[in-house]
């Protein structure tokens, strides 16, 4: 049997179909291909909607405690559309709250949430901004706001701040420098502008899609980036459910 | 004909069939918008190898290199432009001694035959670059990544980045230091900018990603262009790496596809 022959005419008819069929008929499979996606979607969200609602319920029993210990610092990326909408953003802060979890910082691309930060910590019952708490302050819920200005433009003003010194262990005369181009003096020049260095251990993104949004670089390496859906149908189970698989995730940081 | 001949033949027209099938796949995948430049993150060799009870230390990562192959095929007759391979972390250095001698020994083998592959014209016009702190390779490894730039810089296909002893951290540092040194050398200014920043980063060849798909189930960037994903969508699939397919990557393809208008929309308000 000669191979090439049944290629060949395989080939050419695909070739002649595609012509047939022609852009149209491609960009209507391509419509069919994502209708059928979408009803994948539709179903997939029903069952997590079922599931969540078994969970906040308290019929699903491994949900039931969960070791919050485990989550040190929470982070929360809400749209922009969404942090408009400041009662769904208090409620979110009075789950957590009722959850356990002591440190969120909460980020939006734009800083809207920055601009009701004192609306938000007066909504929240015992919520304090994390840079007010002191070390041993266990009780109510520290509140971080974060916004695009603290992502690469922070790091640009670090980054003049360790110009500086560079520029001064350069002088003509002075010792050698010490190298001023490192991690830890990255962090120090983050702090001495203003800026936290936590790295938060969770981020929960409430958006249409799965994408930090720009949340801050420096602090984003090994955080587990779990994408919840929409804020305006955000549910408790759901949360309960992201903060579980948290605690059950083993990180080995590259090694 | 014998009976393994005609095994041959009939194998030769179902692989043929299967490239048919994949490329008509992909022209009705290129009705939507195509992502201008994917990055891997290619985990989960080492948990492939251990659930197939592959015992040499560079086993899985051999199946890995066999799915690198695959998926720039993929990408490539997809029509995407740039593709990123998180390839081996700075933190990864701080594996077991023998693990990281014989994954270092692995991307020295597979380099060569690239080379080779690019030399004899067999590369499909894909053009590769290594970035990352390549320092911190050994001197052979070193001095193969530079050849296989250099055979391909010419090429004009598929741009291949692929990340060695990479790490977001490590980058911004040596991207400050970079422009500090540059900005120094102008004379003009002693206020650094973003884009002086951005200029002197590794990634700066490439576009930022429209699409990062992690293998191996795990939801974080691990260190990995943090920096450049602001407007990506950030795709797990717990495939192992050298389990991915051509139906992860199309179901990765169609999810950008159907998260386009946000993205865009995101990217005009930025």
């Amino acid at each position: 049997m000669d191979f090439n022959d049944p290629m060949l005419a395989l080939s050419s008819w695909i070739g002649q179909v595609s012509f047939l069929i022609g852009d149209f008929g491609l960009g209507l499979l391509w419509r069919f291909i994502h209708i059928v996606v979408t009803l994948c979607h539709i179903v997939s969200g029903i069952f997590e909607a079922v599931e969540s609602y078994a969970i906040s319920l308290g019929l699903i029993q491994k949900y039931s405690s969960i070791d919050i210990e485990k989550l040190k610092c929470l982070a929360v990326v809400v749209d922009i559309e969404a942090a408009r909408d400041v009662s769904k953003v208090v409620e979110l802060l009075q789950w957590l709250t009722t959850i356990g979890v002591k440190q969120v910082g909460l980020f939006d691309s734009q800083g809207l949430l920055k601009k009701s930060k004192d609306m938000i910590l007066e909504m929240v019952p015992r919520s304090v901004l994390l840079q007010e708490t002191g070390e041993k302050d266990t009780s109510g819920i520290a509140l971080e706001f974060i916004s695009s200005s603290d992502n690469k433009e922070a790091v640009v003003k670090a980054a003049n701040i360790l110009f500086q010194k560079y520029l001064k262990s350069r002088h003509p005369g002075k010792d050698e420098g010490e190298n001023v181009f490192t991690e830890t003096h990255l962090n120090e020049a983050l702090r001495v502008v203003g800026e936290s260095v936590h790295v938060p251990d969770l981020l929960l993104v409430y958006g249409p899609v799965r994408s930090h949004l720009g949340f801050p670089a420096w602090r984003l390496r090994y955080t587990e980036i779990v994408h919840m859906g929409s804020l305006k149908y955000m549910r408790y189970g759901s949360l309960l459910k992201a903060i579980h698989k948290f605690t059950g995730v083993r990180q080995n940081y590259g090694v | 004909m014998n009976t393994r001949e005609e095994v041959g033949e009939f194998s030769k027209l179902f692989n043929g069939f299967m490239t048919l099938m994949r490329r008509f796949i992909f022209k009705v995948l290129c009705v939507g918008p195509i992502p201008n430049h994917i990055s891997f993150i290619m985990d989960g060799n080492r948990r492939f190898a251990k659930k197939h009870n592959l015992q040499d230390l560079d086993a899985g990562h051999r199946a890995g290199f066999v799915s690198v192959t695959h998926v720039l095929q993929y990408c490539q007759e997809i029509g995407v432009p740039y593709v990123t391979l998180y390839a081996f972390g700075h933190d990864n250095f701080r594996r077991e001694p023998e693990e990281v001698k014989c994954v270092m020994d692995l991307m020295l083998e597979k380099i060569e035959l690239t080379i080779d592959q690019a030399i004899s014209g067999n590369l499909n016009n894909l053009k590769v670059i290594f970035i990352g702190d390549l320092n911190m390779l050994n001197e052979r490894l070193k001095a193969a990544a530079q050849r296989l730039m250099e055979v391909t810089e010419e090429n004009r296909g598929l741009m291949v980045v692929v990340c060695v002893a990479y790490s977001t951290s490590h980058e911004i540092v040596h991207a400050i230091r970079e422009s500090c040194v540059k900005k120094c050398g102008d004379g003009d200014s002693q206020v650094l900018e973003v884009s002086d920043i951005e200029e002197c980063m590794y990634t700066s060849i490439v576009p930022d990603p429209a699409l990062v798909i992690r293998t191996g189930g795990r939801d974080r960037l691990s260190n990995f262009m943090t920096w450049q994903t602001s407007k990506s969508l950030l795709h797990t699939t717990v495939a192992l790496w050298p389990e991915l397919g051509l139906w992860h990557l199309v179901w990765a393809i169609l999810k950008f596809q159907r998260m386009q208008n946000y993205l865009q929309k995101k990217q005009k308000l930025d």
